[in-house]
């Protein structure tokens, strides 16, 4: 059903066309092309050229033209459908669009005359396209009487109906015109109700023999009520033989051209239809984000289309898929017997190949699956309830090429999501990178003093004095406090750069926040004025209570670090609508706008400007604005008035209700 | 003050030694154990007035450990964690430890959490049978009564903040878990009873402390809960 094998090994620019019909005798066609397909290493594509006799074709005619069709994408073909009246035609322009330069045909089609008067089929294909190489198979041993023949129980009511119609608006006409004859008009009159007569059969009936016939009638109904002698089929006047062969063949060609124009009206609606529906398609596939939204989409589409019920399959996930089903007519039940179907699923996608009802394979399956691919990529399976109605060609053309399009976005959604992995993977090499070269740059100087200062007091403990052992000490205890808080902010930065920020978030009372980032901070902030304002002291914030008191703690240490002795740092909290605002002034230097920007940015560390300052890894402020921007709040940093910097960040507000 | 035995718990030796250093140069006893099943046997040998134990130890879970001993045992235990086992912490409190201390800790730290479990043993061991009367420090509760006073001036609570009040109290210098708390209270464990806990702590906190920024009577333990601080 589906195309299968498009990519033999060593293809070559030879296109081979051949050309499906209902004939029993077209096997034999498409093996003799799929054989030279094959010695040429040729593309090959099988074509169907829908006609408006295909829709009364009878059942038998439509099953042979199935089974052709899939003989032919047995045989590695690609199967299209286009629409039109004029066969050689839309083969030539078939032809030229798809590059095609090889088309095979069997003889009685190419010399059989479809209509008296135009040249055959072959003749007609040179004339349109002068480049093709024609290969013309003999197959008139098969069926040189075979004539595609309409379905005959369901087309007799039609029939009757369409004489009917046709035999009513001869009747109107001749009435019309024995009215003008009683009132004197001239003949030409006449002739023209007639003319109209036949127009108006030619666009109600289906069929140009209808026209044709009514244009016969019309004729000798004119000749035999009207010439005189009046009521015989002899005419007196000379020129009435003229008179009789122009009002037929006037008559006939306006009929032809009608219904002309109507089948190719409705031919382009189709088409637009058809157009329609891939161009929704494509717009709802652009619109679609994930796998999930595309496959939506795509089996919505097809529900559209076929207003059948259908399952979707995605091989995303490992082990057996779970069906997704998409019910027309919003039925929210459709029973699917996954058990039973089951087999069939997983047949069409270890074989990336179509099977179940309507196919050869497994065909007990109620629906007809389809597998998602791209070349032998399968992405997943959908099925179509199929099960004693199976889809016609120009249904299975569009559903073919919806699937297509899906698969294609599917695959386009995986490339992207491989790439953004890739992105991702890449900028974590680098964070790994930039933080190795950081740490065995930074880490090495509190370690050399530690253990430089504990080999000192080891070995030489007796040479020094109380005081500069207490120093030694005293240097030991701030390089290894330095490298606590070092190793808290690299253990909370790897959380965030694995994607690990898991928040265990709960309602907490800021001032408790403060109170113990405060406490924590303590000794530290021995020369500094460090003081807290609360205007609500009831402010209950939702939050990770650790990390905020990190962040608090990174805020308030750079203020300490960064300001000279005797600074006053002011932490203050305020509620600001349904957010909190925690800030942390201080009357320090300040910090330079150009620096602003890139204080928050990873490793960034500033010019350090204080005297016996460590350096930063930098980072604490990276951290801070992480932490702040996964608890849904934003940091910012300002100048302070009169003098120095503020940062404040927010946090959502817990709204509660005691619960006495 | 007698000299108390203190069994320490811990895997590793340099942590080992600073804590039995520390506890050397302060005058107590110590027992060391490397194990879970050893601690469970020493604390049942020796009969430790307090334990400090490690909760990532290499045989038995810290927790499990806890949960041994207070089959037969209401000895205090100070559980020693690292900073990412937060939620350890929690059921270490849940399953009957008394306090924690996080990794890496001072020395001061380290004290400070004797002393105060220290004064939570003296506690249980002049009161074993429920009092009719608590006091600490300047508080002072008539549960019979029902009435509470601070330094001699009546406090006025809602019944709920007695309640939290008089759990704290019964349960001086002990470290509450918010489960704990709200299961006692209300009976139940919601989201919204610890941000509720959270508000009425506040409240009595007021009512209570005179300089909320360094509380006397009841400490916050941020994410973990809170406790009722023995006054000397």
């Amino acid at each position: 059903m589906e195309p299968q094998k498009q990519n033999p090994v060593n293809r070559t620019d030879e296109h081979i066309l051949v050309c499906l019909s209902s004939a029993p005798s077209n096997a034999r066609i498409i093996r003799t092309a799929a054989r030279m397909a094959d010695a040429f290493h040729a593309q090959f594509t099988a074509l169907f050229v829908e006609t408006p006799d295909h829709a009364v074709a009878s059942p038998e005619n439509k099953q042979r033209l199935q089974d052709n069709r899939h003989l032919a994408e047995q045989l590695g073909a690609k199967f299209e459908t286009v629409f039109g009246e004029d066969v050689p035609y839309q083969i030539a322009q078939f032809a030229r669009i798809a590059g095609v330069t090889r088309i095979v045909l069997g003889r009685s089609a190419a010399t059989r005359r479809r209509l008296p008067g135009r040249p055959p089929l072959t003749d007609q294909l040179i004339a349109y396209a002068p480049e093709l190489d024609i290969h013309i198979i003999p197959d008139h041993d098969a069926d040189t009487a075979y004539r595609p023949r309409r379905a005959r129980q369901s087309q007799t009511a039609d029939i009757l109906q369409n004489i009917a119609k046709s035999a009513g608006i001869l009747a109107a006409a001749t009435a019309l015109s024995i009215a003008f004859y009683h009132l004197n008009f001239t003949n030409a009159n006449i002739i023209m109700v007639y003319i109209l007569g036949v127009l108006l059969t030619a666009i109600a009936t289906p069929h140009r023999i209808y026209s044709l016939v009514s244009s016969i009638a019309s004729v000798f109904i004119f000749n035999y009520l009207f010439t005189i002698p009046r009521f015989t089929l002899t005419a007196y006047e000379t020129g009435y033989p003229v008179t009789f062969v122009v009002m037929f063949l006037t008559a006939f060609i306006t009929g032809t051209f009608a219904s002309r124009y109507k089948e190719q009206a409705r031919q382009s609606a189709r088409i637009a239809h058809r157009t329609k529906i891939l161009l929704d398609t494509d717009q709802m596939l652009a619109k679609a984000k994930g796998r999930d939204e595309i496959l939506t989409a795509t089996a919505r589409q097809i529900v559209k289309l076929l207003g059948r019920n259908i399952v979707v399959f995605d091989t995303a996930a490992a082990g057996r898929p779970a069906p997704r089903l998409f019910p027309a007519n919003d039925r929210a039940d459709a029973p699917y017997d996954l058990e039973h179907e089951w087999p069939t699923v997983r047949w069409v996608l270890e074989h990336n190949h179509a099977a179940g009802a309507t196919t050869d394979t497994l065909p007990d399956a109620r629906y007809l699956y389809l597998a998602l691919r791209v070349n032998e990529r399968v992405y997943g399976a959908v099925g179509i309830e199929a099960e004693n109605d199976p889809l016609d060609a120009s249904e299975q053309s569009i559903l073919l090429s919806i699937l297509g399009e899906c698969a294609l976005a599917l695959e386009n959604e995986k490339n992207a999501r491989e790439k953004e992995a890739s992105v991702v993977l890449a900028e974590r090499e680098q964070l790994r990178a930039n933080l190795l070269r950081a740490i065995s740059h930074d880490l090495r100087t509190p370690l050399t003093s530690i253990s430089g200062n504990a080999s000192n007091l080891l070995g030489n403990a007796d040479r020094f004095d109380e005081e500069t052992k207490r120093q030694l000490y005293t240097d030991i205890y701030t390089d290894s406090m330095w490298l606590i808080n070092l190793v808290e902010n690299l253990l909370s930065a790897t959380r965030i750069e694995e994607g690990r920020m898991t928040l265990r978030t709960t309602a907490e009372l800021l001032d408790d926040i403060v109170a113990e980032t405060i406490q924590h901070i303590g000794r530290k902030a021995a020369g500094h004025k460090l003081t807290a304002v609360y205007e609500d002291a009831f402010l209950l914030v939702r939050a990770d209570a650790q990390l905020i008191v990190q962040v608090l703690a990174n805020l308030v240490d750079n203020a300490i670090k960064y300001t000279p002795k005797g600074s006053s740092i002011v932490v203050s909290t305020r509620r600001a609508g349904n957010m909190a605002e925690i800030s942390v002034a201080d009357d320090g230097p300040g910090i330079p706008d150009a620096e602003k920007q890139q204080i928050f940015e990873k490793f960034y560390c500033g010019e350090n400007k204080i005297a016996d300052n460590r350096r930063s890894l930098g980072l604490g402020l990276y951290l801070c604005r992480a932490i702040v921007e996964a608890h849904g709040g934003q940091i910012s940093v300002a100048d302070n008035a009169p003098q120095g910097t503020v940062f404040r960040f927010t946090l959502p507000v817990e709204e509660v209700t005691l619960h006495e | 003050m007698s000299k108390l035995t203190i069994l320490v718990v811990e895997d590793d030796a340099p942590i080992r030694n600073l804590i039995t250093t520390t506890l050397r140069a302060h005058e107590y006893r110590f027992i060391t154990s490397v194990s879970g099943e050893g601690a469970v046997m020493e604390a049942a040998s020796h009969n430790p007035d307090i334990i400090l134990l490690d909760l990532g130890l290499p045989d038995i879970d810290g927790v499990e450990v806890i949960r041994r001993i207070r089959t037969w045992s209401n000895v205090p235990i100070i559980v020693i964690s690292a900073r990412s086992e937060d939620t350890d912490k929690i059921d270490a409190l849940d399953a009957g430890a008394d306090d924690y201390l996080t990794k890496p800790f001072s020395v001061e730290e380290l004290l400070a959490r004797l002393r105060v479990t220290q004064r939570r043993l003296a506690l249980m061991q002049t009161g074993g049978a429920p009092q009719a009367v608590f006091v600490n420090g300047g508080l002072v509760i008539d549960y019979a009564a029902g009435c509470v006073t601070l330094n001699g001036e009546e406090l006025h609570l809602t019944p709920l903040e007695y309640k939290l009040l008089c759990l704290l109290a019964r349960n001086t210098g002990k470290v509450l878990t918010h489960k704990f708390i709200t299961q006692s209270v209300w009976g139940t464990n919601w989201e919204n009873d610890v941000a509720s806990l959270r508000v009425f702590m506040a409240t009595l906190r007021k009512k209570l402390e005179s300089a909320p920024d360094s509380p006397q009577y009841i400490q916050t333990h941020i994410g973990i809960g809170y406790r009722m601080l023995k006054i000397e």
